[in-house]
């Protein structure tokens, strides 16, 4: 396979990308959790205040593998602050459709991020990787990443939907 | 101390802001770490397209802090979001001077953030805190956090500038 394209997503491509989304989540066995909608997205990426920014990647028609899909690999990220060192950019989610691995498409999008990055003044690009995820450890490893849970001792927290509302109703 | 307001931060508390971010630098033997100025903090998060948010705690004179200061707490937080739920609220910096701890200042400050949560639909609030932190943990557990990294196996991974350089690089 020769040619693929990267570029911004646009409101056009919010189907594609919800449906990527799901695809990684299939992968990670949790497709029912994808609650958001393509509505969500559009209002949430393409509005006033974008609340993230996605890359996708494109083949032309004669490349498609699977039937009628175009769009085959998508990233999301968006703009986070460190108080220490201002801007950072976090990548959120990164997938290629199975077929269109082992082409370069996932390095050239995470090339296509750090330019982003640097060009945004961010001071570095941050991520979870989950630990039993070893592929994509080695992956980011090979590109310098360091594991700052381990090297820190940063554990993330949650508190949800059900705990802010009792916070919040609390006299 | 029996008064102290929380308020949405202003340009003009842009000072406090960097002093209270060393302090709490301090407290963690990492204060020339802090690179960030207040022309960026001033920036960053008072222009066109906002990149963090600040609640600041503020007493009356009467209660100022020994070297003369009213704004005597913080928290620094950011919208993110989740491919699978949408929009997060994101606690970057949390912290209250120690002469004004106990006052309830630090749950006043949850309670709020945990409003403007839920006030702007987001399905729940991420922070992240070092493993050997224990009165935070504490903290936080009470209001009902989970360990995300402990449950789920999340580690956080860092790709600094020069990797990102050295990544837009390569042909």
């Amino acid at each position: 396979m020769a040619k693929f394209n990267l570029r911004k997503a646009e409101p056009k491509d919010v189907p594609d990308i919800l449906r990527l989304i799901k695809e990684l989540a299939k992968y990670e066995k949790m497709e029912d959790q994808v609650i958001l909608t393509e509505k969500d997205l559009l209002e949430d990426g393409f509005g006033d205040h974008p609340f993230y920014h996605c890359l996708v990647a494109d083949v032309p028609a004669e490349h498609q593998k699977v039937e009628g899909y175009s769009v085959i690999g998508f990233a999301m990220y968006y703009f986070t602050y460190d108080p220490w060192i201002g801007k950072l950019l976090y990548l959120e989610d990164f997938y290629v459709m199975k077929e269109y691995r082992g082409f370069g498409i996932g390095s050239e999008i995470l090339k296509t991020l750090s330019d982003t990055a640097v060009k945004n003044r961010c001071s570095c690009m941050h991520f979870l990787v989950a630990e039993s995820n070893k592929k994509s450890i080695d992956f980011y490893m090979r590109r310098g990443a360091s594991d700052l849970s381990l090297q820190e001792g940063w554990r993330l927290f949650r508190i949800n939907r059900e705990g802010l509302l009792k916070m919040s109703a609390e006299e | 101390m029996d008064k102290f307001i929380l308020r949405k931060a202003e340009p003009k508390d842009v000072s406090d802001i960097l002093r209270l971010i060393k302090e709490l630098a301090k407290y963690e033997e990492m204060e020339n770490q802090v690179i960030l100025t207040e022309e960026d903090l001033l920036e960053d998060g008072f222009g066109d397209h906002p990149f963090y948010h600040c609640i600041v705690g503020e007493v009356p004179e009467k209660h100022q802090s020994a070297d003369g200061h009213v704004i005597i707490g913080f928290a620094m937080y950011y919208f993110t979001y989740d491919p699978w739920i949408g929009k997060l609220l994101y606690l970057e910096d949390f912290y209250v001077m120690k002469e004004y701890r106990g006052f309830g200042m630090g749950s006043e400050i949850l309670k709020k953030l945990s409003h403007t949560a839920v006030r702007t639909r987001c399905s729940s609030m991420h922070f992240i805190v070092a493993e050997w932190n224990k009165p935070s943990i504490e903290f936080y557990k009470r209001r009902g956090a989970s360990d995300l990294s402990l449950e789920e196996g999340w580690r956080l991974f860092k790709i600094d500038k020069q990797n990102l350089m050295k990544m837009t690089d390569e042909e």
